[in-house]
C-alpha cells in the first residue's frame, strides 16, 4: 500500500496530469469572472449559475480547495520524483570509473583512432597537457604497454533538474508565507482625510495599522494630447501626531513605511467641488464668494436666492462651468456661468443671442463670473504586506540558474588510450555525454584534430 | 505619415518577398531563390532595426521619449523583428534555408497586421503612468523573444507533420527539401527550450514589475494566468520528452498547441477583463 502510494506520487503520469489539470482550471478561472474585483459581471449571469459556481468555489478559483489540493499534489509529486531519482544522479556525479575498463574502447570506429609517427612517451605527455587544460576532473593510469586517461566535466549538470524543482517549491513556499502572514488592503482617502485602518477584501475585514496615513493632496498631470502622465498622492504618515514619513506616491514607485507598502492604485473626484464666484452689480467692485454644491446666497436686489445647482469640470467640452438657479418673487431663471466665457464669445460671435442661458449677465443688473473650480479628489491606495516576496524572489533567481544547468550544460566523459601498434603510436578517443550530442561531437572533433596535428 | 511607420510598412513587403522566395525555392527545387530569400530577410531586418531606432529617436524629439515597445502596434513590430532575428541565427547555425518558408510568413503576418489593420494605432503615444517603468524594456523583450522562439517551433511542427506525408521517391521537390524528421524534431526541441527560458524570464520580469506597479507579484490577471497556462503546456511537453522519450509527431502537435496558447496569451486575453490592457 505504502509502496503504491509512493510510486503513484513519483510517477511522470501524475506530473503530466497535474500540469494539464492546473492549466485547465486556470483557463476556467479566466473565463468565469472571479469574485475579487469583478463585481458587476455577476449581474449578467443567472442567479442559479452564480449559486452553483459559488458552491463549487469557482468564483475564487485560484484560492479554492481544488486549486490548493492540486498545488499540494504537485509539490508532493516534485518531492517524490526528486527523491526517487536523486540517488542515480548522485552516483553519476561521484562515479570514478576504473581506468582498466576496456569497454569504452570496444567497437570504436576508425574515425575515433589516430595513428601517428613518433615516440609514445612524447606523444603521451602532449596528450596529457591538452587534456589537463580542458578537463578539471582528470586521471591517468600507466601500464607497460599503454597509458589511459580519463577526464570529465560538467558533472554538476545532473543537478540542474533538482535545482529547478527545488526553486519551484521555494516559490510555492513563498506564496504560502505571503498568504498566511501577509495582507492586501485598500483604502480611499479624500484630500485632507486620514485613516489608520484599511479594508482587506479577501478576508472582508478591516486591518488596523500601527500609524496613520493622511492624503495631503492628489494631483493628475496630463500630456498635451490629454493622456494621463502622472498620478500623484502626497502622503504623510503619522504616529502619535508626529510625522514619521512624508513624500509623494506615484504609480510604479511605491512607498514603504514600516515594512508595509503603499501603492497608487486608483483615484476619483468627489462630486461637486468648490467654486469661486464673483458677483458684480453695475459698476461696483464686486464680491467674491466661495461656495459648495447646493449652497445658496441672497442678492440684495429684490431678495433673489441663488443656488449652485451643478458644478462641471468641463461642460460640453467648453471648460469649467456652474449652473445657477435663481429664484425671486418675479421669476425663476437658470443660467450657466462659464469660466472661459470671453474666449467662447470670441469663437462664436452671437453666442449669447443664440443661447441666452449662457449669458452671465442674464439676471440684470447682476453679472456673474466664475473664477475657478477647486476639484477635490480622493486617492485609492493599495496597502500591502507580503513577507513571502524575498522567498519567491530567491526561487525565481535559482530557477534561472537551474535552467542553464539543465538545458545548456552536459556531463561529458572522455577516455583516451595511447599505445603502440604496427610501429606507430595509436591514440584512441571515446566520448560520452548525458545530453547535447552536438556539443559532444564538436568536442570529439576538436580533440582528434589536435591529436593529429604536430605529429 | 511619420517616416518610421513608412519604413516599417515597407518592411512588411520585404518580408512578404522573402517568404515568397523561400516558398519558390522549395516548390521549384531551384537553389537560385535561396540567397534571394535570405538576403531579403536580412535586408528587411536591417531596415526594420533602423525603423525601430528611428521611432525611438522620434519619440525623444516629441519630448515623450520611450523605447518603441509600448502598445499593440509596437509589440507586433517587435514580435516580427524577434522572429526574423532568431530565424536568421538558426539559418546561419544549421547552414540550411529549408525552414524559412515556414517561419518568415509569421513575421510577415505580424507586420501586415500591425501596418494595415484599421484598429491599430500606429502613432507614437506617450507612456501612461503604469507603463513608466524600467522593467518595460526587459519584460517586453524577454516575452517576445519567447513568443518568437515558440513561433519557430510551431513552424517546425507543421513541417514535421507535412514531412510525414512524403511517399518515397515520387513526392515532389517540396517535401524533399524538408530536413529529415529527426533534425526537425531536434530543432523543435531546441526552439521550445529557448522559448521556455525566455517565457520564464518574461514572467519573472513581469512579476517584478507588477510588484512595484500593482502591489502584488501575482494577481491572477488573465494575461498572467494565460502566460502560466502556456508555461505549463510547454513544461508538460518537455517532461514527456525527457522522461518518456516522446518525440516526433506528438512533439510536433504539442508545439502547435503551445503556440495557440501563446497567441491567446498575446491577443485573446484582450477580450477578457483584466489589468493588462496595453497590448
Amino acid at each position: 500500500m505504502k509502496k503504491t502510494i509512493l510510486s503513484f506520487l513519483s510517477s511522470l503520469k501524475l506530473t503530466i496530469a497535474l500540469l494539464i489539470i492546473i492549466a485547465a482550471l486556470s483557463i476556467l478561472g479566466t473565463v468565469i469572472p472571479q469574485q475579487y474585483g469583478a463585481g458587476e459581471s455577476f449581474t449578467r449571469m443567472s442567479p442559479g449559475l452564480v449559486k452553483t459556481f459559488r458552491s463549487l468555489q469557482l468564483l475564487d478559483l485560484y484560492h479554492s480547495v481544488w486549486f490548493i489540493i492540486l498545488m499540494c499534489l504537485l509539490s508532493l509529486n516534485l518531492i517524490a520524483c526528486s527523491l526517487k531519482r536523486f540517488p542515480t544522479s548522485w552516483k553519476l556525479f561521484t562515479a570514478t570509473p576504473s581506468l582498466d575498463r576496456a569497454k569504452p574502447f570496444e567497437d570504436l570506429s576508425s574515425d575515433n583512432i589516430v595513428m601517428i609517427e613518433g615516440e609514445r612517451s612524447g606523444i603521451t605527455s602532449r596528450v596529457e597537457r591538452l587534456l589537463m587544460k580542458r578537463y578539471k576532473r582528470f586521471r591517468r593510469k600507466d601500464t607497460d604497454t599503454a597509458t589511459t586517461f580519463y577526464g570529465e566535466k560538467g558533472a554538476y549538470s545532473h543537478f540542474g533538474v533538482y535545482i529547478v524543482h527545488a526553486s519551484i517549491l521555494i516559490i510555492i513556499a513563498g506564496a504560502i508565507i505571503g498568504s498566511l502572514w501577509g495582507f492586501e488592503g485598500f483604502v480611499n482617502l479624500a484630500e485632507g482625510e486620514f485613516t489608520d485602518t484599511v479594508y482587506v477584501g479577501r478576508q472582508k475585514s478591516l486591518k488596523k495599522l500601527d500609524y496613520t496615513v493622511r492624503c495631503d493632496k492628489f494631483s493628475i498631470a496630463y500630456y498635451d494630447n490629454g493622456m494621463p502622465k502622472e498620478y500623484r498622492s502626497d502622503l504623510s504618515f503619522l504616529e502619535n501626531n508626529a510625522v514619521i514619513f512624508q513624500g509623494p506616491l506615484l504609480v510604479n514607485h511605491p512607498v514603504t513605511v514600516k515594512r508595509i507598502k503603499f501603492y497608487q492604485a486608483s483615484y476619483g473626484s468627489i462630486p461637486g467641488g468648490r467654486v469661486h464666484i464673483t458677483i458684480t452689480r453695475g459698476n461696483d467692485k464686486g464680491t467674491t464668494l466661495t461656495l459648495n454644491l447646493k449652497d445658496s446666497f441672497c442678492l440684495k436686489e429684490n431678495g433673489a436666492k441663488v443656488t449652485i445647482q451643478r458644478i462641471e469640470e468641463n461642460f460640453m467640452t467648453m471648460g469649467p462651468a456652474v449652473l445657477l438657479s435663481i429664484h425671486s418673487s418675479k421669476a425663476n431663471t437658470q443660467l450657466w456661468v462659464f469660466k472661459d466665457i470671453e474666449k467662447m464669445k470670441r469663437a462664436i460671435p452671437n453666442l449669447l443671442q443664440k443661447v441666452p442661458k449662457f449669458n452671465p449677465g442674464l439676471f440684470k443688473p447682476y453679472y456673474f463670473e466664475l473664477n475657478s473650480i477647486a476639484q477635490t479628489y480622493y486617492t485609492g491606495l493599495q496597502v500591502s504586506y507580503d513577507p513571502g516576496v524575498s522567498t519567491v524572489a530567491i526561487g525565481a533567481f535559482i530557477i534561472v540558474i537551474g535552467f542553464f544547468l539543465a538545458f545548456f550544460s552536459s556531463h561529458k566523459r572522455l577516455w583516451v588510450r595511447v599505445d603502440e601498434q604496427e610501429g606507430k603510436t595509436r591514440i584512441m578517443v571515446s566520448v560520452q555525454s548525458n545530453k547535447d550530442p552536438v556539443g559532444l561531437e564538436r568536442e570529439r572533433e576538436y580533440l582528434l584534430r589536435h591529436f593529429k596535428k604536430g605529429s | 505619415m511619420i517616416i518610421n511607420t513608412t519604413i516599417l510598412s515597407w518592411v512588411t513587403f520585404i518580408y512578404f518577398g522573402s517568404a515568397i522566395f523561400y516558398i519558390f525555392r522549395m516548390v521549384t527545387g531551384k537553389e537560385f531563390w535561396g540567397p534571394l530569400a535570405s538576403l531579403s530577410a536580412l535586408a528587411g531586418l536591417i531596415a526594420q532595426t533602423a525603423g525601430l531606432l528611428l521611432r525611438w529617436f522620434e519619440s525623444y524629439k516629441m519630448g515623450i521619449g520611450h523605447a518603441p515597445l509600448s502598445n499593440l502596434y509596437e509589440s507586433l513590430i517587435f514580435f516580427a523583428w524577434a522572429i526574423v532575428f532568431l530565424y536568421l541565427i538558426v539559418e546561419w547555425r544549421i547552414k540550411s534555408r529549408n525552414i524559412g518558408a515556414f517561419v518568415i510568413p509569421f513575421a510577415f503576418l505580424s507586420m501586415a497586421f500591425a501596418s494595415f489593420s484599421p484598429d491599430i494605432n500606429t502613432r507614437i503615444q506617450p507612456l501612461i503612468p503604469a507603463l513608466q517603468s524600467n522593467w518595460l524594456i526587459s519584460h517586453v523583450i524577454t516575452c517576445f523573444f519567447g513568443y518568437a522562439a515558440f513561433a519557430i517551433a510551431c513552424g517546425l511542427g507543421f513541417m514535421y507533420l507535412l514531412k510525414g506525408l512524403e511517399k518515397g521517391e515520387n513526392s515532389g521537390p517540396f517535401l524533399r527539401f524538408f530536413p529529415r524528421r529527426e533534425i526537425l524534431d531536434e530543432l523543435t526541441y531546441h526552439s521550445v527550450v529557448i522559448g521556455f527560458i525566455f517565457l520564464t524570464l518574461g514572467i519573472i520580469t513581469g512579476s517584478v514589475w507588477a510588484y512595484s506597479a500593482w502591489g502584488s507579484y501575482w494577481s491572477w490577471d488573465p494575461k498572467e494566468t494565460w502566460s502560466l497556462i502556456t508555461w505549463l503546456i510547454y513544461a508538460a511537453m518537455l517532461h514527456s520528452r525527457f522522461l518518456r522519450g516522446w518525440k516526433g509527431k506528438r512533439m510536433a502537435i504539442m508545439s502547435i498547441i503551445g503556440f495557440v496558447s501563446v497567441l491567446f496569451t498575446y491577443f485573446g486575453v484582450n477580450y477578457l477583463p483584466g489589468l493588462h490592457s496595453y497590448f
